[in-house]
């Protein structure tokens, strides 16, 4: 399938099929890590609910699905407080194999906080995978152990990625315009 | 003056919790590194090497900083050097070893076997410092006020609960440490170190922190809000020297990740002024090849704030 131009765009950086085909290949791995356990795949909304769905699609082993999602960071008022859980999972992890998906991972911030969080929790392990790895902005040292990119440093939209809540259904992975943010 | 001392069994991210506390509280935080460093500025290199001598020299430090700040330390055995102080709230944080060891897997990359063998290492290291500093290799429960359970509360509950001691206790109501107190301690202090030869040089101190650009404190919100301990601008390097040794030209980064082991410098100024900035973190590299910096731009730290926030405000360049 053709990608199409859009003037926010300045290049793709991988094409639908692309992205399609990496995501097989890491779901390939997991597939055959996880062959003799349930896996339960956390995902981090919103932005890792494109890349979460196309990976669980290639799994070939049965798999759970629950969702969480962060507080925002607030710059408003002096004291910022800390990072909470705003939507917790649906059920207990403790005793189950469990990957946290992320969409994008760069200063490691999110994740960091999110492993330590399940962690916590009992899990019979925990894994981290990434469909995007800007290893270039990296602030916290993290373990990852399935990525299907590793991006430069730019902005990147698309298959979950947004910018001010827009582009993140595109299905392929593009640079943002600098002059567009 | 009020005085925290936070002590913990290693891999109970005890330094997590005092930053969290100190931040809670407005206190100002002296983590084990930190004071480390500021000992070393203080009396050198080589009056460290006799640890018995270690509770005075900090003593001597922590009473200088105390008369402008209340104080979180969060170092191994920091209860034994304001024993008989009456505005002290000692810490004790514990944790089964089976937790110890996940969170050594989960910061410092480990597996499980690795993870085991380096908390035993950190243990027996905790230990020895204790016996060649204070005579006694463990710190019994009598010792502190309070005693948490990392396995049940998390980082922000501790810091909770050591900022409601505070509060009930009343620590802070008497303000800071008067000069006259601190000389009196002082004097003490003094006495005993000049047993050994040791004469404090009156250079280290606790520096308040006043950031230099907005963005600056931007960011340290956003460590904060993630709960990544950091410090201030806490060292410069030497860049550049005369023929005669003589230091020319430092470089200070901005903040120190001590997680992490990186500095990270904010690039917020004109691109006139980048330029400079850039070549002063080059020669950094060059020289000091061992040590990580970070940069990060005006933009990335916009981005950073637009990804992690509700993106109501930019950060002012």
């Amino acid at each position: 399938m053709k990608t199409p131009a859009l003037p926010m765009i300045e290049r793709v950086l991988f094409t639908e099929e692309q992205v399609r085909d990496r995501i097989r290949e890491v779901a390939a791995e997991i597939s055959e890590h996880y062959k003799d356990s349930t896996l339960k795949l956390v995902g981090v909304l919103k932005g890792s609910v494109f890349f979460l769905t196309a990976l669980a699609r290639e799994l070939t082993i049965p798999i759970k699905v629950d969702f969480l999602a962060i507080s925002s960071f607030s710059n408003h008022s002096g004291s910022s407080g800390v990072v909470r859980i705003a939507k917790d999972l649906d059920e207990a992890i403790e005793g189950e194999d469990v990957i946290l998906v992320e969409d994008i991972v760069d200063t490691g911030f999110t994740a960091r906080y999110l492993l330590q969080n399940l962690a916590g929790r009992g899990p019979n392990s925990i894994a981290l995978c990434t469909m995007l790895d800007r290893k270039s902005k990296r602030i916290v040292p993290l373990r990852i152990d399935y990525r299907c990119f590793e991006i430069p440093d730019r902005f990147v939209i698309g298959c979950g990625l947004d910018y001010q809540q827009l582009y993140r259904n595109l299905n392929f992975l593009a640079v943002l315009k600098p002059d567009r943010h | 003056m009020a005085v925290v001392t936070v002590s913990g069994e290693p891999g109970c991210r005890t330094r997590e919790v005092a930053q969290l506390a100190a931040q809670r509280l407005g206190f100002t935080h002296l983590s084990a590194e930190r004071l480390e460093a500021m000992l070393e500025e203080e009396f050198g290199a080589d009056a460290l090497h006799d640890a018995r001598n270690w509770a005075d020299m900090a003593g001597s430090l922590l009473l200088r900083a105390a008369v402008s700040s209340h104080l979180v330390i969060g170092v191994d055995g920091a209860e034994r050097i304001f024993r008989n102080f009456p505005a002290l709230f000692r810490v004790r944080i514990v944790a089964p070893a089976a937790r110890r060891i996940g969170n050594l897997m989960l910061d410092d990359g480990l597996d499980r076997a690795a993870a085991r063998v380096a908390l035993k290492q950190r243990e027996n290291q905790l230990k020895a410092a204790r016996k060649s500093r204070f005579g006694q290799a463990t710190a019994p429960p009598a010792s502190f006020d309070i005693v948490l359970n990392s396995e049940t509360l998390d980082g922000a509950q501790m810091a909770a609960l050591i900022a409601s001691g505070v509060e009930a206790r009343n620590l802070t109501e008497h303000g800071y440490l008067s000069p006259a107190a601190e000389a009196q301690m002082q004097f003490q202090i003094r006495l005993r170190l000049a047993r050994h030869g040791i004469e404090p040089r009156g250079v280290a101190g606790v520096k308040q922190v006043a950031f230099g650009h907005p963005s600056e404190k931007t960011f340290a919100s956003l460590l904060d809000f993630y709960r990544i301990p950091w410090e201030y601008e806490p060292r410069s390097f030497p860049i550049a020297w005369d023929q005669q040794g003589r230091v020319l030209e430092s470089f200070t980064p901005d903040f120190y990740l001590p997680e992490s082991d990186l500095y990270v410098e904010l690039t917020t100024m004109k691109q006139s002024l980048v330029t400079k900035k850039n070549r002063k973190i080059r020669l950094l590299r060059e020289i000091y090849p061992q040590i990580r910096i970070q940069v990060f731009y005006q933009k990335d730290l916009e981005e950073m704030v637009l990804k992690y926030s509700l993106a109501e405000e930019k950060v002012q360049p």
